[in-house]
């Protein structure tokens, strides 16, 4: 077996990283959430076990489960602390959550995926 | 001639369009009654309607309930979703059924294999939740959900009590991950527990993949998770043939897909040149879904016939026929067999 005296360091470019939205994941026994826009996020859609259940079409044998991804998109120039007051309101509007994932994109491109 | 079935044709795109035609002679040559409604689907809609599965497409899908679908091809990396994908979500199909049987002309290193997969179709890494948390680490959620779990698994079992199969096993990897692979085996156990008469086990899937090429035929049903299921139906393809010969049904409560599950190999496209068995064999599995097992049998001995003869087969099973020639091979085998 060939001995290798070096391990390879991987190369990093430096990115420019903007933040865009929010990705909720919300607990809830009453279907599909609705929303009015929190400050500067608007929802965009909501997703169940990864199918977009919101908005457009929904087969109605669709197995759904207590657990919604529901992707909140900044219409302005938004910073970190505009995410702290946002978790902030949705929490007082009732909204039992189990993680938030910050949107970031990276050089101008979408660092996270479309639901189906 | 019965019931007449309503069935939207998906022809999809390379050697697509060649082979659905094909299949379509064999099946209207049967003596069902089959009215087909044509629809686009794949990488050729996108110039046409922006997407690769047109509302349009999903519209009649869901009037129908049932469809056959010829290939279609995946981006790979950044671009469009998936449009199989996107069905299997759109319709909740979430049993892929993939059978791996063995055709006795085909001459393997086995004398038995006949395994039925049932994966689980609709979650696990397939959930599309994927982030890049921070500029150098990418991350992907793999989404196991309890009721997901249960049906699939359900569903195993009813069709193995259904078609007298013996054993069911659950292929997982829950020595490792414990809450997400565990929650799809405790599931497993609990559905067992309403099938006395079925055996049941389960195997890690590392294991089961070594078992599967060193003694096959010990295998019976495999029910499995989407990603380990995705793997290992590719594998079982190829122990029985290869993807040629390799049927797949998509299933859920309201709606079934059948289709081929080998690419759309567009550099063959127009050539005739492809062996249209693989959608051949979806669509017998489509009959038998349908209800009309006299036109799947006739089917299915006619093709095995034309395959032993070896007189008109494509070139991948060491012929020179032309797909509308095998075609044309079976329907004649048909009607002489009448």
């Amino acid at each position: 077996m060939p001995t290798f005296t070096e391990t390879a360091k991987a190369t990093k470019k430096k990115k420019e990283i903007k933040l865009v939205g929010v990705d909720m994941y919300i607990i809830t026994e009453k279907g599909i959430p609705k929303f009015d826009d929190i400050g500067p996020f608007k929802c965009e859609f909501i997703s169940n076990r990864g199918t977009k259940v919101w908005p457009g079409f929904v087969s109605p044998d669709l197995l759904q489960v207590n657990w919604y991804r529901c992707r909140f998109m900044a219409t302005k120039d938004v910073q970190d602390a505009d995410v702290n007051t946002f978790l902030d309101a949705l929490t007082r509007k009732g909204w039992w959550w189990s993680a938030a994932q910050k949107l970031w994109n990276y050089d101008g491109e979408a660092g996270f995926s479309k639901a189906y | 001639m019965g019931k007449q079935h309503v069935v939207t044709m998906l022809p999809g795109e390379g050697t697509g369009p060649e082979i659905c035609e094909a299949v379509r002679m064999v099946i209207d040559a049967s003596g069902v009654d089959i009215k087909w409604e044509y629809e686009d689907i794949g990488l050729d809609c996108l110039e046409k309607y922006g997407t690769l599965l047109p509302d349009k497409t999903i519209q009649n899908i869901a009037k129908n309930k049932v469809a056959l679908k010829g290939p279609t091809t995946t981006p790979i990396g950044t671009g469009h979703k998936s449009a199989n994908v996107t069905l299997r979500k759109v319709f909740d199909l979430y049993a892929n059924v993939r059978p791996a049987k063995l055709i006795p002309v085909l001459k393997r290193p086995w004398d038995k294999i006949d395994i039925i997969n049932f994966r689980e179709n609709t979650e696990d890494s397939y959930a599309a939740i994927e982030h890049m948390v921070s500029d150098e680490v990418a991350q992907c959620l793999k989404v196991i959900t309890w009721p997901g779990s249960y049906r699939i698994a359900d569903f195993a079992f009813k069709w193995a009590k259904a078609n007298g199969r013996k054993k069911v096993w659950c292929v997982h990897k829950a020595n490792i991950m414990k809450m997400t692979d565990g929650l799809f085996l405790d599931a497993f156990r609990e559905v067992a527990k309403k099938y006395p008469d079925i055996e049941s086990g389960d195997i890690i899937v590392d294991n089961c993949c070594m078992q599967l090429v060193r003694n096959p035929a010990q295998f019976d049903c495999l029910v499995l998770p989407n990603l380990y299921g995705d793997i290992l139906t590719d594998l079982c393809a190829g122990l029985v043939g290869g993807l040629g010969f390799a049927p797949g049904a998509n299933v859920g409560d309201g709606c079934a897909i059948f289709e081929a599950v080998h690419g759309s190999a567009p550099k063959y496209a127009g050539m005739k040149k492809v062996n249209p068995s693989a959608v051949l064999v979806s669509g017998i599995m489509m009959l038998r879904w349908l209800n009309e097992e006299a036109a799947a049998a006739k089917i299915e001995k006619a093709m095995f016939a034309v395959l032993d003869e070896r007189k008109h087969v494509t070139y991948d099973v060491g012929g020179t026929a032309k797909t509308d020639e095998y075609a044309q091979a079976i329907v004649d085998k048909m009607h002489a067999n009448a």
